[in-house]
């Protein structure tokens, strides 16, 4: 271990957050390293000083009856947005998936599985489609500050572009699409060999959520948040693309977007 | 919104709120503007959470603190004509702060004082990573959540903040 790095393998050792084999390494280091041991003293007292003084802050009441007052004038009156059913997430999905078959007989279900099936069908057509050679993506980039601004003027809306290098989805590029009979915005990510399209636009009206689809050997997820329907799909396994589809939600609805 | 619907909200974000004003209020460094960051971001959570399932406690933490994150860049953004000439330099600022140290009486208070404007004196990035770990207390995976990097970042900007802090201590104890 060299040392600018073993300060930094010490402070996760220290946070508990090293796995068994790596603690060890840090400890035999520790043993045999008086400035690395040094080093630790230190960072335990700093530690401890932070603990003792640097409070952990409590909102003040007037905040709390500020914000208690606000959530609830906003629960009554914002009735257009918030009244709908609830937006699909990954955990309602896999909750859905289970209840699907409940679901079958039902004749309101009728009319908007119908709906919903065609668009299964024009996602997956894309989504094959952008597969063949060269056509996967108009702007190909794992810069989301590149792929993001890539669709002003193309579009009517400026979709959210996340990266999700650090946890095993890169993003790889982004391109135009047509679904749902108009342009959307279509974004590219990899997983090991595979490849994810993620399609999104305006969320014009409340829609119906989706049970997780399964056609040959693709997974198609969808869920609507107040700004933007999303459909999802992929080759991967099921579990990872739910996975991957909780980190967009996540990162969507934790994405402030205002003028 | 359906009564139960925000119920539930009342019961799985409410109890954040300390937490929520807490990152804010280190962001922010004001009060004024934390309490209005936390405001507007717990409206917004309000607005998405129809598709939030997260049941554990800690899941839905990491969820409002990226959203108390995202809202206080916002809000520097949108209000950054007045902020302007206000923010902190750094490179311009930390020996002078240094120096108002008064060389006697350095008692519990000063270290107090020390570490908190030491704190304050770090880099954004640096100072949320700090707040998340040694604060409120979230894995690095959770502060990876929030902060919206891999894990290997989050450990190293805590380790460049830790030394950070510790050389303003220090720094300080020799004027003793």
């Amino acid at each position: 271990m060299t040392h600018p790095d073993v300060e930094a393998q010490v402070d996760a050792y220290l946070d508990g957050e090293l796995a068994a084999a790596d603690a060890a390494e840090v400890e035999a280091h520790l043993a045999s390293c008086a400035s690395c041991e040094r080093f630790r003293g230190d960072r335990l007292a700093l530690r401890a000083a932070i603990k003792a003084e640097l409070p952990r802050l409590e909102a003040s009441d007037a905040l709390r009856a500020r914000v208690r007052t606000a959530v609830r004038r906003e629960a009554a009156s914002g009735s257009g947005r918030t009244s709908r059913p609830p937006v699909t997430g990954w955990r309602w999905l896999a909750l859905a998936a289970s209840l699907a078959a409940v679901a079958v007989g039902s004749w309101r279900l009728g009319s908007a599985r119908s709906a919903s099936t065609i668009l299964t069908d024009e996602v997956l057509a894309s989504h094959v489609r952008s597969l063949m050679p060269g056509h996967l993506s108009d702007v190909t980039s794992s810069d989301q500050h590149t792929v993001k601004p890539w669709f002003d003027g193309k579009l009517d809306f400026s979709p959210p572009v996340h990266d999700f290098a650090g946890r095993g989805y890169p993003l790889l590029g982004g391109r135009l699409d047509y679904l749902h009979g108009r342009p959307v915005a279509a974004l590219v990510y990899g997983r090991r060999q595979h490849i994810i399209s993620v399609f999104l636009w305006p969320a014009d009206k409340a829609e119906r959520p989706a049970a997780p689809v399964t056609r040959n050997g693709y997974h198609v997820l969808h869920w609507t948040t107040p700004e933007f329907a999303y459909w999802i799909t992929s080759d991967v396994g099921l579990a990872e693309l739910t996975e991957f589809g909780g980190m967009l939600r996540l990162a969507d609805s934790a994405t402030a977007r205002y003028p | 919104m359906e009564p139960r619907e925000l119920e539930r909200f009342e019961a799985v974000v409410l109890p954040h709120l300390d937490a929520a004003y807490g990152l804010a209020r280190y962001l922010m460094r004001n009060d004024a503007d934390a309490d209005d960051v936390v405001q507007e971001a717990l409206l917004r959570a309000l607005r998405y959470f129809g598709g939030f399932r997260g049941e554990q406690a800690s899941q839905s933490r990491a969820w409002v603190l990226a959203i108390v994150r995202n809202m206080a860049s916002t809000w520097r953004r949108r209000h950054r004509a007045d902020e302007g000439a206000a923010e902190f330099d750094e490179a311009v600022h930390s020996d002078a702060a240094d120096g108002e140290h008064p060389a006697s009486e350095l008692d519990r208070r000063d270290a107090r004082e020390t570490l908190a404007q030491a704190l304050e004196r770090l880099p954004r990035d640096l100072r949320e990573v700090i707040v998340l770990r040694e604060i409120e207390g979230l894995s690095y995976k959770e502060i990876g959540e929030v902060v919206d990097v891999p894990i290997g970042t989050v450990m190293s900007r805590l380790s460049r903040a830790r030394k950070r802090l510790q050389a303003a201590l220090a720094a300080s104890g020799e004027e003793r």
